[in-house]
């Protein structure tokens, strides 16, 4: 026996069906199994749950469909990612194992439909362009493009099959009113989850606000930041919990950059624990570049608080 | 430019709007945005129930830009923009050429000549996108703008729109990887003529220039029976087939011309999704030309064929150096500065908006 198609691609809309349609309830198991599925995620590793039963398989739908609930209770894109991450990895090793048939379906689903296009196996274009991995092999002006089509091979096809079911993974909707059982389990997840894991930033364009972005490619451009923009961009890397050394690497792009000057001075906003600046501050230092309506650069995408209305101005 | 000047265009514009037809396809699903003498965009968020609506604001209000969003959206006058509700959005082509005060007929062969390249060997050749979903526009300015509306291509995200666009305009290409290295120089295997992509492109590139211009890759294939041994050689990948030992080396020049060189790819105007682009057949705010929907570019001349305000005599003021040109079918002497001078309004509406001329 193994596991169904629901089980093994629980992200499709087959197995959201069959969720919906059983009478399965999130019970202790099924969480505890969500939660080690996420912990799995975090430290890189592909869940690979067995099968001994029958009911197996629905329990082990049911862990991913408690595991989405309770990041997106948690609304932490840290975990979130890495989870799309493991998942999306899982998927394709599954799938480079599967039917052509299953293969088929699940490539209809994610709208990854190849076909044979003289004599080649093809996928259209719009389609290779938008799941793509961004990795040079993958640049369309490198391929065999033709008539709405570009050559692909079965190994390729699987490959933007994963990237598609991250892609789906990383984006959720917030979770109203969750259940008690996803808010308790969720605080358990936490504490299993290592501290310095979820502190854990990276520096992707659109992690932080437009204003930030501007400073970190100043900097990254050797730019002369001001006295203001300097001390802005200090204060929220630290709040952000980015360590201190990495904070430092980045000022030393600075053209008149002196190492024991900046520790000191870095070392001084940390012993008095600098706030950061509102929005309405960062206007009139000139800093603003966007109408983010967040109040302060750390509302950025709810990361501290969601935004109220009628607190603050924009960033 | 003085206030009466500012008047007198708005007032011409106005008078345009009322005999113009302008359509906007799914228009009630567009955000617009305006523009005046200060910023082509100085207010956007705005939107139109219908064409009538739209050219009723064109008549009354008259903004010097108009421009409508590649996006179609639910709700096109919310802000911030993540209240629209995005639903997809056309995909976009800007090429020009950097010109001086007019379009030389190099500059508008050249431009004209990419738009094409574009249209038929990118979208439709290698894209697979129909005739019917293309939409060539003059910009009203330095060169078109191409508005594909194939729903296949409507939901691309920016990295999508990006891949598109660098193979467009040839970013990282680099033809001499399609010769597999080996110890020699002599590179036997290459790229054949029936390949999808870049590779047969090239392909295709060499034999016309074979036939066409052979001395532009080697002067030796002049000689028939070895341009026809190279193009022989080339329809199986056999580069080998010429003794021309360098020919990897000598086509470098047919390679560069390979991709679309007028596209406009640092503005990000193909990649954003929410991109305001010029509202086709409305006049363009720099020059009082009509943004004009071609059917065809041959025989387009943009000095004559997109003129919105006939031959009327105005008297204008040159305020600087003015060269000849061909405008209206008819040739422009050259103005010195400060030299006054009755011109056809088209032409003289052209020079004030570039400010190259003022009303007398």
């Amino acid at each position: 026996m193994e596991f169904s198609f629901s089980s093994k691609y629980p992200f499709t809309s087959e197995a959201k069906q069959k969720v919906e349609g059983s009478s399965l309830e999130l019970n202790d198991e099924i969480m505890e199994r969500a939660v080690q599925r996420v912990v799995a995620a975090l430290q890189g590793k592909v869940w690979k749950p067995v099968y001994l039963h029958p009911s197996d398989d629905l329990i082990d739908l049911g862990s991913y469909a408690a595991a989405r609930m309770m990041l997106a209770h948690l609304r932490n894109r840290f975990l979130t990612n890495k989870f799309a991450v493991a998942e999306a990895k899982r998927a394709y090793k599954l799938m480079c194992e599967d039917s052509e048939e299953n293969l088929g379906k699940l490539g209809r689903e994610l709208g990854i439909t190849p076909q044979e296009f003289e004599g080649k196996l093809a996928l259209p274009v719009y389609q290779y362009a938008s799941f793509s991995p961004r990795s040079v092999d993958y640049r369309l002006i490198f391929r065999n493009v033709k008539g709405g089509f570009v050559e692909v091979t079965r190994h390729e096809v699987i490959r933007l099959m994963e990237e598609a079911v991250k892609g789906r993974m990383e984006s959720y909707k917030p979770l109203q009113n969750p259940p008690q059982i996803i808010r308790d389990y969720s605080k358990k997840l936490m504490v299993l989850v290592p501290k310095e894991a979820v502190l854990k930033m990276s520096f992707r364009e659109g992690d932080n606000p437009p204003c930030i972005e501007k400073l970190l490619e100043g900097a990254k451009e050797h730019q002369n930041l001001n006295h203001q923009a300097r001390l802005v961009l200090a204060i929220y890397l630290l709040a952000r919990n980015v360590p201190v050394e990495k904070v430092q690497a980045i000022f030393s792009n600075l053209p008149d950059y002196e190492e024991k000057k900046t520790k000191y001075q870095l070392d001084h906003m940390i012993r008095r624990g600098y706030s950061m600046a509102s929005c309405a501050t960062l206007l009139s230092y000139g800093l603003c570049v966007a109408d983010c309506r967040i109040g302060t650069p750390l509302r950025w995408k709810g990361k501290v608080e969601p935004w109220k209305k009628g607190n603050g101005s924009s960033s | 430019m003085e206030e009466r000047e500012r008047q007198f265009v708005l007032k011409r514009f106005s008078e345009h709007y009322r005999k113009a037809d302008i359509r906007v396809p799914s228009v009630e699903q567009r955000e617009f945005g305006i523009g005046g003498f200060d910023r082509k965009i100085e207010a956007r968020h705005m939107e139109f129930g219908s064409d009538a609506a739209l050219q009723n604001y064109l008549i009354r209000d008259t903004p010097l830009y108009i421009s409508h969003s590649v996006a179609y959206y639910k709700f096109p006058k919310a802000t911030p923009m993540e209240n629209k509700g995005w639903m997809g959005g056309d995909l976009i082509f800007d090429l020009d050429v950097h010109a001086g005060l007019f379009l030389s007929r190099e500059e508008q062969e050249k431009v004209r000549a990419d738009a094409l390249k574009l249209a038929d060997d990118f979208l439709a050749s290698d894209f697979g996108i129909k005739k019917q979903y293309m939409r060539m526009v003059f910009s009203g300015n330095r060169g078109y703008h191409i508005h594909v509306r194939d729903p296949a291509y409507r939901m691309l995200g920016g990295d999508a729109r990006r891949e598109i666009s660098d193979y467009i305009s040839g970013k990282g290409l680099n033809y001499r990887s399609f010769f597999p290295l080996s110890e020699n120089k002599w590179r036997p295997e290459g790229p054949k003529e029936s390949d999808w992509g870049y590779r047969g492109k090239l392909c295709r590139a060499v034999i016309k220039a074979i036939n066409e211009d052979p001395s532009r890759i080697h002067r030796r294939l002049k000689k028939m029976e070895e341009a026809g041994l190279l193009k022989r050689g080339i329809k199986d990948g056999n580069w080998g087939s010429t003794s021309i030992k360098d020919i990897v080396d000598r086509i470098e020049p047919v390679a560069k011309d390979l991709p679309v060189q007028c596209i406009d790819v640092d503005t990000g105007v193909t990649i954003d999704t929410k991109r305001l682009i010029r509202v086709p057949n409305t006049l363009h705010g720099s020059t009082g030309l009509v943004a004009k929907e071609l059917r065809s570019l041959d025989d387009f001349e943009p000095y004559r064929d997109a003129t919105a305000f006939g031959a009327e005599p105005v008297k204008i003021v040159a305020l600087q150096e003015i060269p000849s040109q061909e405008f209206l079918n008819s040739t422009m002497e050259k103005m010195e500065k400060g030299e006054g001078r009755e011109a056809p309004l088209s032409y003289a509406m052209y020079l004030v908006l570039k400010g190259a001329a003022r009303l007398s």
